[in-house]
């Protein structure tokens, strides 16, 4: 409008004009779509404020030194550099976490797998047996649950109670160095019950013809289940791992509760998140961490499209 | 579909909205709201509250909010509230941390307030220097104690072996905890803690060998030698049976509750004199607290008289006077160090000191007695750590574990320990 009234009056009608009509279109498209984005509208700021803006802000800081207390200042690529050439701390927090996902993931689906065609076997009381095996998922992140792992593997834990009975004396298996992290990939698959109850959904999807007609043909129970089960439950496969491998990149609270925030005994449970914990608020460098945390995205964006384009090689929708 | 907010709605919902952000208002902005916030437990943070109704009630208009948290907790809230320009009035503040929030323009400098607010006359001079990072002065000691060894006095008895002097060397001690493990009166039960990846005892071994931690300009003040052989030492008590097993000395989180003293796996562990108090209360036998030992029977002291904690003034601070007031009345006055007690420490006031003599039971009596019975054991307070010195003191304990657990040799260690430090301290 002011560059228009700076020229001729001519102008003006035209633009006017054409903002009347532009004017018009926007207000019939807001009385049809206010209410949808009213109600988005909580999503909206929650996704702006508090996941993108932030993001984009610690993706800034990356590039800097900031130490929380001062003013960022701009450092380019040194965060980076540093983490690729200069930091043994960066490649034992990897290959903890990438042990954990290696081992954790596979072992997880497998059980929660298994408990989903036991509990799919038409048992009595099924939606009870379901939310008691749900509920170390929904406790798992829980700082009571780590404590309480703490007891079961100490050396005077449950875990060696029981051992003592075969006449096994078994160690400390939290704080020492070799067996620490086998502990945590336990506790992960204890809580195998999210991917357990969409196992479920899944098995109810297949169409029980399918097994009788299998059935007329003489096949066996194992050969059903590896020529209609897992073929038609590919998908939900899929979702799982994609789902728990991206969850087990990102796994924090047991490690730093179980080793009280340290990462120890020795790195051994220094979980990539932990270290990028430390490094912020430990040692006051936020650019640093902030850094760490957009290659975590990076790594875990390459998994995830590795997933992606292999699957189609294995999972088939049956359309 | 049509959507409309009536105009009455609005207007109403608006009202509401403008209530609520007044309400808001009328909460956050009061003008003599100070906000506290330090580390520790829960009998703590009842003597802190105390003190704070004993200051409102004399000083009318003030309204004070105090948090608190675990230590491991505490730094990284404390950091987030700084970034976040929302750091409280009052900070109770570490020596370790002092001088990165003090170089990092965190703190108030009070010594413009000093002798008008802050009457610090009757402190020692030495603990008035502790506070002190670049020629200004931004903590208020709370309290002094030394680092000391915690002994369980019962299990030394069952065992049929007398207690460590001041005169026990390192050796002896050794010799001593091998026999309390022997005697196996305890089920599971070893003569002291390992102490290999404790920073104030490898700091004190230090001292008694003339060395330190860190200079005064932030570098590295031992050798590759020195750490060897105190890695060493510990690995030849490892060997005898000693001290604990490094699965077991590996859960201890640097609190009260987990230390092996605490769980019933040690009879000696390592801690500051004020944790004395906290240390008894949960252990039914009786303690004691006895100094880190000798490294010879004529070395000089490896031990000093620490600032335990501060409190410092935010630099962000809109109250800053008030606060100054807080900080003077929590130090200065009777009935506050009647409440404090030796919690924090001994009292920095001379005056406060005997007020709090007077009042003392048997427990509190001990870590008076015993800081001010070090005698030569104690020497001048070291310089602040510097940046990168809680890096520092993870790196030690992750490689005292890894001799522990057969990873390293001592050797090795020694030298590793003195690169990674030297690393860490390069960065700042």
């Amino acid at each position: 409008m002011t560059n228009a009234m700076r020229t001729s009056a001519g102008t003006v009608t035209v633009e006017r004009y054409q903002g009347v009509r532009a004017d018009g279109r926007f207000r019939r498209l807001w009385n049809a779509n206010a209410p949808g984005y009213l109600f988005l509208l909580p999503w909206l700021i929650g996704f702006f404020g508090l996941t993108l803006g932030p993001a984009l802000i610690s993706l800034y800081l990356s590039f800097t030194d900031f130490d929380m207390l001062r003013a960022p200042g701009w450092v380019g690529a040194a965060n980076y550099v540093r983490i690729a050439t200069a930091d043994p701390k960066f490649a034992s927090a990897m290959s903890v976490t990438l042990t954990y996902v290696v081992l954790s993931v596979p072992f997880k689906l497998t059980f929660a797998l298994l408990v989903a065609l036991a509990l799919n076997r038409g048992l009595r009381g099924l939606p009870i047996y379901r939310a008691i095996f749900y509920l170390p998922s929904l406790l798992g992140g829980s700082v009571a649950i780590a404590v309480l792992w703490r007891q079961l593997f100490a050396s005077d834990g449950l875990v060696n109670a029981a051992l003592s009975h075969f006449g096994i004396v078994g160690p400390s298996w939290i704080s020492h160095p070799s067996y620490s992290i086998y502990t945590l990939v336990a506790l992960s698959v204890w809580q195998f019950g999210s991917p357990m109850i969409i196992f479920l959904a899944g098995l109810r999807q297949i169409p029980q013809d399918m097994y009788e007609a299998a059935s007329l043909d003489g096949a066996s129970k194992l050969r059903q289940f590896y020529k209609i089960t897992l073929p038609l439950l590919t998908p939900v496969i899929f979702f799982n791992a994609v789902v728990q491998t991206i969850d087990a990149f990102k796994a924090f609270t047991p490690a730093f509760i179980i080793s009280g925030g340290t990462g120890g005994p020795i790195n051994s449970t220094l979980f990539y998140t932990l270290y990028l914990y430390q490094e912020a608020f430990g040692n006051f460098r936020m650019g640093y961490a902030s850094a760490l945390a957009w290659i975590l995205v990076v790594i875990i964006a390459i998994f995830t499209t590795f997933s992606f384009l292999t699957s189609r090689y294995w999972v088939h929708y049956d359309d | 579909m049509s959507f409309r907010v009536s105009r009455r709605n609005f207007m109403a919902g608006g009202a509401t909205l403008l209530s609520l952000s007044a309400l808001g208002n009328s909460a956050f902005a009061q003008e003599n709201r100070l906000r506290l916030i330090w580390w520790g437990s829960q009998p703590r943070a009842d003597r802190t509250n105390k003190v704070s109704d004993l200051f409102k009630a004399q000083h009318s208009g003030v309204s004070i909010t105090g948090e608190f948290l675990g230590w491991a907790d505490y730094w990284p809230r404390l950091a987030t509230q700084v970034a976040g320009r929302n750091a409280p009035d009052v900070i109770q503040m570490d020596y370790r941390y002092i001088v990165e929030y003090a170089r990092r323009g965190a703190l108030a400098p009070l010594e413009s307030y000093m002798p008008s607010k802050l009457q610090l006359d009757d402190f020692d001079p030495a603990q008035i220097e502790g506070g002190k990072v670049d020629g200004h002065f931004y903590g208020v000691s709370l309290g002094a104690n030394s680092a000391a060894t915690v002994i369980n006095t019962v299990a030394f008895k069952e065992a049929g072996i007398d207690v460590p002097t001041n005169k026990t060397t390192w050796e002896e001690f050794g010799k001593i905890g091998a026999e309390i493990t022997k005697a196996g009166k305890r089920k599971g039960y070893f003569g002291f803690a390992d102490g290999s990846g404790g920073e104030p005892l490898f700091e004190n071994y230090l001292r008694q060998r003339g060395k330190a931690l860190y200079t005064a300009d932030s570098k590295i003040a031992f050798t590759a030698e020195d750490a060897s052989e105190w890695f060493d030492m510990w690995a030849k008590f490892r060997e005898a049976g000693a001290c604990v097993t490094p699965d077991i000395q590996a859960l201890y989180k640097d609190t009260i509750d987990t230390s092996p003293l605490t769980v019933g796996k040690a009879a000696c562990d390592y801690a500051h004199s004020n944790q004395f108090v906290g240390y008894q209360a949960i252990v039914k036998d009786k303690l004691m607290l006895s100094n880190y030992m000798r490294i010879k029977p004529d070395s000089k002291g490896g031990h000093y008289r620490k600032p335990s904690m501060f409190f410092s003034v935010s630099a962000q601070s809109k109250v800053i006077d008030q606060a100054v007031d807080y900080v003077n009345f929590f130090v200065k006055n009777p009935d506050a160090a009647k409440i404090l007690d030796v919690e924090r420490g001994i009292p920095e006031s001379k005056a406060m000191r005997e007020v709090v003599a007077g009042t003392l039971d048997e427990t509190g009596k001990v870590p008076l007695e015993y800081v001010s019975g070090l005698g030569d054991l104690a020497g001048p307070l070291p310089p602040p750590p510097p940046t990168g010195a809680g890096e520092g003191q993870v790196v030690l304990r992750t490689i005292s574990e890894q001799v522990a657990f057969g990873q390293l040799k001592p050797a090795d260690a020694g030298k590793q320990l003195v690169d990674e430090i030297t690393r860490i301290l390069a960065r700042g």
